[in-house]
């Protein structure tokens, strides 16, 4: 399967560390990324339903004339094919619309390049409202290149974290690379948890590409957070019930992005996965 | 908000289910009623505003003021906003046709704001356009909250337009007329009985909050027989205006864009010229409904040589308002323009022939707005609708619909794309619904690809592929890189018969060496209309499909005539 990653491209220092994400990501899943290099401050992607105005902010726009050469010679380190994606429409002159058509898309963890806000771990609104309406499960990258050797499943047991546990699964089958699974028993035993994915028919995949399912009690989220290693690739479903809600829409989330600096990858309510 | 989203389920579930007309009603006439109120908004703020600079428009200093107001437009819509400027009709209408209405919330405020702004500080500019923009937006972001399909927020983004004009002009049936004829651009019951009462909605929430409000006070108008000749003649004398019009202000648009200033400046230099124009011809300020209110009651003090100058003045300063960065749109700017070449048309022909009895001055001016809204937009029945409408004049129905098919008409064999669609034209995304553009970019590429192909290796013995094709059904076989996958051409049934007969051959030679290299492929990122071209051009029946030299499919006519069909049945169904 020929899977595609857009990323849209900061010609800044901060800009390069998302990009090498972008493309350690691709190259270790076997996908083709697709860079948009852009040429207004703003662009629109339309959703299933509802349309999202992406407002750069001018980092984006910085020296246009050396963007594409500096995202080739990136390309070339890492020894894939240069993939420039063009918008063909627009909604006015200014501005753009972005395909949604893609299988994974790539963000920083703020449309912004206020370091003090990235540092910190700051999702942005217009990342979340991505997340909330993407149709593709988003990638959230570390603020620096950090590439990732395994990956981390954050499972609560929502439809979501359903989502999520099908992605780790399929980025675990495509990269070759180890998979755990993380839970934080709240309400429920092991065995719920254990029933829940053998209702969606994944016992016999996490069997397989899971290395261990680790199991925390309600009072150990800050251990759980730790003990995830810091080089693993954090899959997520956003808009879960109750801890994961928490993670990424209130006040836990602020904590989690200051405490792992991992890159996240997000399906969001609106992403279908599927193994294959 | 939680038990609100509950009983919409629970309602939508038991009651509409079967049948979503109800919903659509009900949900038309609350974005009758919100687009009605964003409408009421702006026009009591503009009035408010209006009324207290006007004191100060007699200083000489007072010419600054709509340079002052396009700057903040723009710097709101620039900065604040971050939207892009002009009126916004031909991106509502872009949405429908492309993305079954989707529109930003952030339209549904934006426009009100900036033309605010613009207008009330005397730019040469109409409310009406923002206020379409304004309750599309509401209708679209309401269906979004319903989570309504492409077709029902399509219809509400209508009912929102309709809204939204019936209760700026107070003119329901003209809501009803400009949404369907300029939006949406089909006529079908479904959506006519939400837009209806979205009209409807919208007009009596006008009248409810401003019960005083009269557009244009109606006069009784004497209309005989001796006008249908002289109608003919206004009818080419406002399709000429219309088309003039409508290319100085694209001219003045693009003559903006290749300025080395920032789009505030321009906004400056546009209004300042049209605050210098003002100096000597007022009538060129705002919205300029009372200039067209003292046209029709026939107490407009200009002579013939004047008034023309002063439409002239009008198109100019409407294009330096829009054109560099005002905010704003053309359909008052239209009714002043058209009811001066009335009453223009209307001197010179007293002055020519003083002896026959034509109809009033007013008349006239009704008349040529019509005949200017008609040119202009291309919409001869909105034209007809809401001039009647707005002014009551029903005696003039006959020479209204004269004037109003003869400008359209002339207007659309001069220039054939009106003003709100020329920009869609000329970037192709000009999608009616029924159209063959519309259903060809409303098929899903991916939808048509057809991708259970048998792949072979490129290093592969004729005698294998034999095997091979004994028991496949297939007539074309890609042909890819053992170890990458990369596609490298493909096999045709057609084009391998000479091997295929010859068994002596089997061993001889392997599939890179009578693969076809030179076939077209198209991509997943290629429009339907591209590839259908490129299959035309090269007079193909099916086109492989590669991305990223992987390949993932063939597109063939079958196929395409197939989902063709499929669409086009439920784009042109009558519900």
């Amino acid at each position: 399967m020929n899977y595609k990653l857009l990323h849209i491209f900061r010609n800044t220092p901060f800009g390069r560390e998302t990009f090498l994400q972008s493309l350690s990501f691709c190259k270790t899943i076997s996908a083709s990324p697709y860079v948009y290099i852009p040429k207004s401050d703003k662009f629109l992607m339309y959703f299933n339903n509802d349309t999202v105005q992406v407002d750069l902010d001018h980092s984006y726009l910085t020296s246009p004339d050396t963007a594409k050469k500096h995202a080739e010679i990136l390309f070339a380190e890492m020894g894939i094919k240069p993939l420039f994606y063009e918008p063909k429409n627009f909604t006015a002159s200014s501005l753009p619309d972005i395909s949604t058509n893609f299988d994974y898309l790539c963000c920083p963890r703020s449309v912004s390049d206020i370091s003090s806000k990235i540092g910190l771990g700051h999702i942005g609104p217009r990342v979340r409202r991505i997340i909330k309406h993407a149709t593709f499960p988003v990638l959230i990258t570390s603020p620096v290149f950090k590439p990732w050797k395994s990956i981390t499943v954050l499972f609560g047991g929502s439809e979501n974290a359903v989502k999520a546990l099908k992605l780790g699964l399929k980025i675990a089958m495509s990269s070759g690379l180890p998979l755990e699974i993380y839970t934080l028993l709240e309400k429920q035993n092991e065995t719920h948890y254990k029933s829940l994915i053998e209702k969606e028919e994944l016992t016999e995949p996490v069997n397989q590409l899971s290395q261990k399912w680790h199991y925390y009690k309600k009072n150990d989220f800050d251990t759980m957070l730790y003990d995830i290693p810091h080089d693993s690739l954090i899959v997520l479903g956003a808009y879960g019930h109750g801890i994961m809600k928490d993670i990424l829409l209130g006040s836990k989330m602020e904590h989690i992005q200051s405490t792992l600096t991992n890159n996240l990858l997000i399906p969001g309510p609106n992403s279908s996965v599927t193994l294959l | 908000m939680f038990s609100i989203k509950k009983w919409y389920k629970i309602l939508y579930h038991k009651l509409f289910h079967l049948d979503d007309r109800l919903l659509l009603i009900l949900a038309g006439s609350v974005t009758g009623i919100c687009s009605g109120l964003a409408a009421v908004a702006l026009r009591l703020s503009l009035e408010s505003v209006i009324e207290w600079l006007h004191p100060y428009r007699h200083y000489g200093w007072a010419f600054i003021l709509p340079a002052i107001g396009a700057m903040l437009s723009s710097l709101y819509l620039e900065k604040i906003a971050r939207e892009g400027a002009g009126h916004g009709v031909p991106e509502v209408i872009y949405s429908v046709s492309r993305y079954g209405g989707l529109l930003r919330f952030r339209s549904s405020f934006s426009r009100l704001i900036s033309s605010f702004l613009t207008i009330g500080s005397g730019g040469s500019a109409g409310p009406e356009a923002p206020v379409v923009m304004s309750g599309s937006s509401i209708g679209s972001n309401i269906a979004k909250f319903l989570s309504l399909n492409d077709r029902q927020r399509i219809t509400l983004v209508g009912c929102g337009t309709a809204g939204a004009i019936a209760s700026i002009f107070n003119a329901p049936i003209a809501g009803l007329v400009f949404a369907i004829e300029v939006i949406l651009g089909e006529w079908k019951f479904v959506n006519i009985i939400p837009i209806a009462i979205a009209a409807v909605a919208g007009a009596e929430v006008s009248q409810a909050i401003i019960p005083e409000q009269v557009v244009f006070n109606h006069q009784p108008f004497q209309v005989g027989f001796s006008d249908i000749l002289p109608s003919l003649g206004l009818a080419m004398a406002t399709a000429i205006i219309s088309v003039i019009f409508t290319k100085i202000l694209r001219l003045s648009g693009k003559l903006a864009k290749i300025t080395p200033f920032p789009l505030w400046v321009r906004a400056f230099i546009g209004g300042s010229i049209v605050g210098l124009i003002a100096i000597f011809m007022p009538v060129v300020l705002g919205e300029g409904y009372h200039s067209i209110q003292a046209m029709i009651s026939e107490t407009f003090s200009m002579g013939l040589f004047l008034a023309f100058a002063a439409v002239f003045a009008k198109i100019f300063s409407t294009a330096m308002t829009l054109g560099w960065g005002g905010s704003g749109g053309i359909f008052a700017p239209c009714l002043v323009i058209g009811s001066l070449t009335g009453i223009v048309f209307h001197r010179a022909l007293f002055a020519l022939f003083p002896t026959i009895g034509f109809a009033s001055e007013g008349a006239y001016a009704l008349l040529g707005m019509t005949g200017l809204v008609s040119g202009v937009m291309q919409a001869p029945l909105t034209g007809i609708f809401l001039i009647v409408e707005i002014t009551g004049g029903y005696e003039t129905i006959l020479p209204l619909i004269v004037v109003s098919s003869i400008s359209s008409t002339m207007s659309h064999y001069i220039e054939p794309a009106s003003f709100y669609f020329k920009e869609l034209i000329e970037r192709g995304q000009f999608l009616r619904p029924g159209t063959d553009a519309r259903i060809l970019s409303d098929l899903n590429i991916n939808e048509l690809i057809e991708t259970d192909y048998v792949k072979l290796s490129e290093n592969m013995v004729f005698r294998n592929f034999i095997d091979i094709l004994k028991t496949s059904e297939q007539h074309f076989f890609p042909v890819v890189e053992d170890e990458t996958g990369e596609y490298k051409g493909i096999i045709q049934i057609s084009s391998i018969r000479r091997y295929a007969l010859n068994p002596g051959m089997y061993d001889m030679i392997f599939l890179n060496q009578i693969m076809d290299t030179k076939v077209l492929t198209a991509s997943q990122e290629n429009d339907l209309q591209e590839v259908l071209d490129i299959m035309d051009i090269n007079n193909m029946a099916i086109i492989p499909v590669v991305e990223n030299d992987q390949f993932i499919g063939m597109i063939s006519k079958t196929r395409i005539l197939d989902l063709y069909r499929r669409e086009l049945m439920m784009q042109t169904s009558i519900h």
